[in-house]
This record gives structure tokens, sequence and C-alpha cells, in this order.
């Protein structure tokens, strides 16, 4: 194969006018277009939508009115603590955190091919701008719950400050369920499906209209504890009712995130190549 | 030697599935990228060796299918080689799909930040260029209407006008340049000419004999999937056209 090894000078020579620009570190480089994707997103939604941040109060509080209607007027109620409502949303908002960023972690490249096939960015963006902008709106909704304690009565306690332990955790716990489920829709588009159901399945299976200690009483709170969101809720929980907290559950919650985590690190960088020629 | 070289690409090869709806298993998406080709794969490129030198204009020859885009897309980092590397040490400012980035429902200021920025500019920077961009594409009135109302041509313009105001010392041409009308098609040439001019390093994938002459000194010749000729780019075509008796 010939080379080329003998290039006219007047091109080799030239000097490279190019602008010199800031050369940031990959982080720096991660974090802002991290953000500018975040925002993008949030823009979006407030400018297509009239109502906008009230749609990220209205879901959670739809769903917290028809569990507190259900469960203490409709049926005696005999799990959790008093007052419901907010016993209810400690842990139904930030369900509502994992749940969006996981079911739209199904449709994380799919909705962003055309940009993913044409701007180079870290492609674990992708999974970590879901985790972000809902995380987000969860910190935007949590004046509810304040709302709902401060019409209640509800006493907050100094468990509160176990809040942002719960936070990193789910966050960590989140991006390492999106960074599976990702890219694996892209090759099982059943899996979409799949993953919604889970969801559904996973809402009842954690402690969110109950609480760990309810479980108890069944026998099964040990393993109950494996679903690392039993302990995550009774972190946030803790806040308003103290016993709710359950570190046994907290520990082994944590481990499963960080396996989780390690799973989808292992997923996301061998399907990467295949993701990229799929989408 | 080898730090003048902007563009290394060495051993560089992908495959691709020719059946896309053949079943895919678990398996599959977890054996290693060194593994041998199934029957059902295919090497779209494979054993491309070549290093680019800051300054130089490439253009890529070839068949339809020969690889040219997917040759494009592994220089914008935007697909990744199954075997062998591809390095590239400066910014890419990539004319693929050039309107990938832009959203809909935003309008055509907010698009034009985002989509600078997604690329690495900061705010301040893309203020500086912001008037230049738009006259440039030529849609002053609609500064703030939502990308989505705007015309197919108008979209193209101010895509283009976005990405080739990135100040990356690589740019990448796909055939976006096909649309358009003819007046502005010629003010994005003379754009890349400026370009040029100014030392950046051109990897321009055309099937326009003309336009190739035009920009660039070197050509790559693909064929199968194999780089068949790295040479001058009238030897290149050359070859291309005995080939091909275009």
């Amino acid at each position: 194969m010939p080379t080329f090894h003998h290039l006219p000078a007047y091109y080799r020579g030239v000097a490279n006018t190019a602008l010199e620009r800031p050369k940031w570190s990959p982080l720096t480089r991660y974090r802002r277009t991290l953000w500018l994707l975040t925002v993008r997103d949030l823009r979006v939604r407030y400018s297509t939508s009239a109502l906008g941040y009230v749609w990220s109060i209205l879901d959670p509080l739809v769903m917290a009115g028809i569990y507190w209607f259900v469960f203490t007027q409709v049926f005696e109620r005999s799990v959790g603590e008093e007052p419901y409502i907010v016993f209810l949303l400690a842990a139904l908002l930030p369900w509502m955190w994992f749940n969006g960023a996981v079911s739209d972690a199904t449709r994380a490249y799919l909705r962003e091919a055309k940009l993913i096939r044409s701007t180079k960015i870290p492609r674990t963006i992708w999974v970590a701008r879901l985790v972000l902008s809902k995380g987000i709106e969860f910190i935007a909704s949590l004046p509810v719950l304040a709302a709902f304690a401060i019409a209640t009565g509800a006493v907050l306690h100094w468990e509160a400050v176990y809040f942002l332990l719960g936070v990193a955790l789910q966050a960590l716990l989140t991006i390492g369920v999106g960074l599976i489920v990702a890219p694996l829709v892209v090759f099982f588009r059943d899996l979409e499906r799949a993953t919604k159901l889970a969801l559904r399945f996973l809402f009842y299976a954690s402690p969110i209209i109950y609480g760990i200690p309810d479980l108890e009483k069944l026998g099964v709170d040990q393993l109950a504890a494996f679903n690392p969101l039993a302990g995550i809720f009774s972190l946030y929980r803790a806040a308003f009712f103290p016993d709710q907290l359950d570190w046994y559950a907290v520990a082994v919650g944590a481990l499963m995130s960080a396996i989780l985590v390690g799973i989808g690190v292992l997923v996301f960088s061998r399907t990467e190549r295949a993701v990229l020629k799929e989408i | 030697m080898a730090d003048e070289h902007v563009i290394q690409v060495r051993d560089a090869g992908i495959r691709f599935r020719l059946n896309r709806r053949s079943r895919r298993n678990f398996k599959d998406l977890f054996a290693g990228r060194k593994r041998r080709a199934r029957a059902d794969e295919f090497w779209a490129l494979r054993n491309v060796n070549f290093d680019v030198t800051a300054g130089e204009a490439i253009g890529v020859v070839g068949r339809n299918g020969q690889g040219k885009s997917t040759l494009l897309k592994l220089v914008a980092e935007v697909m990744l080689a199954d075997e062998g590397t591809v390095s590239v040490g400066q910014g890419v400012a990539p004319l693929i799909e050039i309107t990938g980035g832009f959203v809909d429902d935003l309008s055509v200021r907010d698009n034009v930040f985002l989509t600078a920025g997604l690329h690495g500019m900061t705010k301040k920077e893309i203020s500086e260029r912001f008037d230049e961009i738009i006259e440039f594409a030529e849609i002053g009135r609609f500064i703030d209407t939502p990308y989505k109302h705007l015309s197919s041509g108008m979209k193209v313009r101010i895509a283009f006008a976005v990405i080739s105001r990135l100040e990356e010392p690589i740019i990448l041409v796909d055939e976006v340049l096909a649309v358009g009308d003819k007046a502005f098609r010629e003010k994005c040439y003379r754009r890349i000419e400026e370009l040029l001019q100014g030392g950046r390093t051109l990897f321009f994938v055309s099937h326009n004999e003309r336009d190739l002459r035009r920009f660039c000194s070197r050509g790559l010749y693909l064929d199968k999937g194999e780089l068949v000729l790295d040479g001058p780019i009238n030897d290149v075509l050359a070859r291309y056209n005995a080939d091909y008796g275009s």
C-alpha cells in the first residue's frame, strides 16, 4: 500500500490557527455537559407545558391522595404510622424518583439516537442525566412533604440528617440499574415492557405503603432487606419516624447497590460498541 | 514526528451484522471484542492504517457502502473500532448529521447555545459568535422561533453555521452539503476554504470530484472495507475512475 510521506510543503507547514481554547479536564467537561442536558430537559418540559412545575408535585400528590383515601378511609389500616400521609409521602416521593429515572432509562439511548450518532459525549451521561433531572424533581417536590408534616403536626427528629445518606445511596442505586437497563433495551426491546412490569411489582414489594416493621410481623424483613429500596426508604422515614430506621436493611441495601453499580458498569462497558452500532 | 499526527489510525476494523433482525443473545453481547466475525457479520472496515498531520485536507473516495461514512464516524469517535485503535489528538467539529443535537421545542437561540455548549464551548464564546452565526445562517428574523417551525433548509443552515464555528482544529464533512440551495452551498464551501486557510485539518467525504479536487490535496480510497490507496487526491481519483469507470 503506497503511503503518503511526501506532503507538499504549502499545507504541511501551515500553523494551526484554530482558536486556543481552555482545555477542560474530562471531569469538568462531563459535569458541564451533564448540566447542559439537564437544563435542556427542564427547559423543554416547562416551555411545552402550561402547568410546568405543578406537574412534578401533582403526580405524587394524586398518588398519595389515593393511597391515603384507600388505606385510611376505606380499609381499616393496620400498617404504617401516624400521620399516615407523611409516612406515605416520605417513601412515595423518592419512589417517584427511582421509578421515573428507571423507566426513562429504557429509552435513554433510543430517544437521543440522533445526538449520540453525531456528537461525542461520554456515553454514561445518558443515564446520569436522567438520574439527575429526576433527582432535581424529587428535591423540588419535597415542599409537599414539608407542607403535610406541618399540617399534621408531625415531629421532625434529628435523624433527618440520614436524608442525605438516603439521597446518596439512591443516586448510586439508580445509576447502577440505569446502566444495566439502558443498553440492554437497545437489543431487547421487550425489556422496556418487562421493566415497567418489574417496577410495578417493586412498588408493592418495597416498604412504601407499609414499613419494614410491618414485614417483621410476617417474618420476611430479613429477605426484604435485599431490596435496596427498603433500607433507603427507611433512611428517609427516620426523619419523622425514627422507629422505621433499620440499619440491617441499610447495610444490605448499600451492599446490593454497590453490586448493582458494579454490574451496571460491566454491562455498560461491554455493550458500548454494540449500542453505538445499533442506534 | 509522531506527536505531529493529529489523527492516528492503526489496524482499525469495525464489523456490522448483516441481518439486523437476527437474534442476538446475551452470549454475543458479552463475548470479547477480539473474537472472529460470525457468519452473519461482515467487516465494514478492516486493517486500516493512516496518519494525518495537522493542516492536511483529506478526501475520502469510494463507492457507496465501502465504509467512508463509517471511517468518518470512527474519527469523530461516535463509533468505536472493534479492533485496532483510532486516536484523535485534537477537538473535532463533525458535520455529520449536523441537525442531530437540535431540539424541536426550543427556540433557535436556545438551540445554538445548547449545541455549541455540547461541543464544549463556553457561554461567553458562544455569545461572541452568536450574531455572526445567525447572520451566516440568514435567519435573523427567526431567532426566537421554535426550531421545529423552521423550514428544512433553514434547519440545515443554522446547524452548519453553528458547527462550522466551533473553532475545533479538525473538521469532518460528510456530504451534508448536498442539501440547501446552490447559493448557500457555495457559501458553505467558502467557509470550509476559509477554515482550511486557517490551518484546520479537513476530512471530507464526497462523491463529487470537483469538490474533492477543490478542497483536498490527499485522498484515501476505500474499497470493500479496505484502504486501497492513500496518496495525492488526483492519483486517488484516477485510480477510482479506472476501477469503476465513472
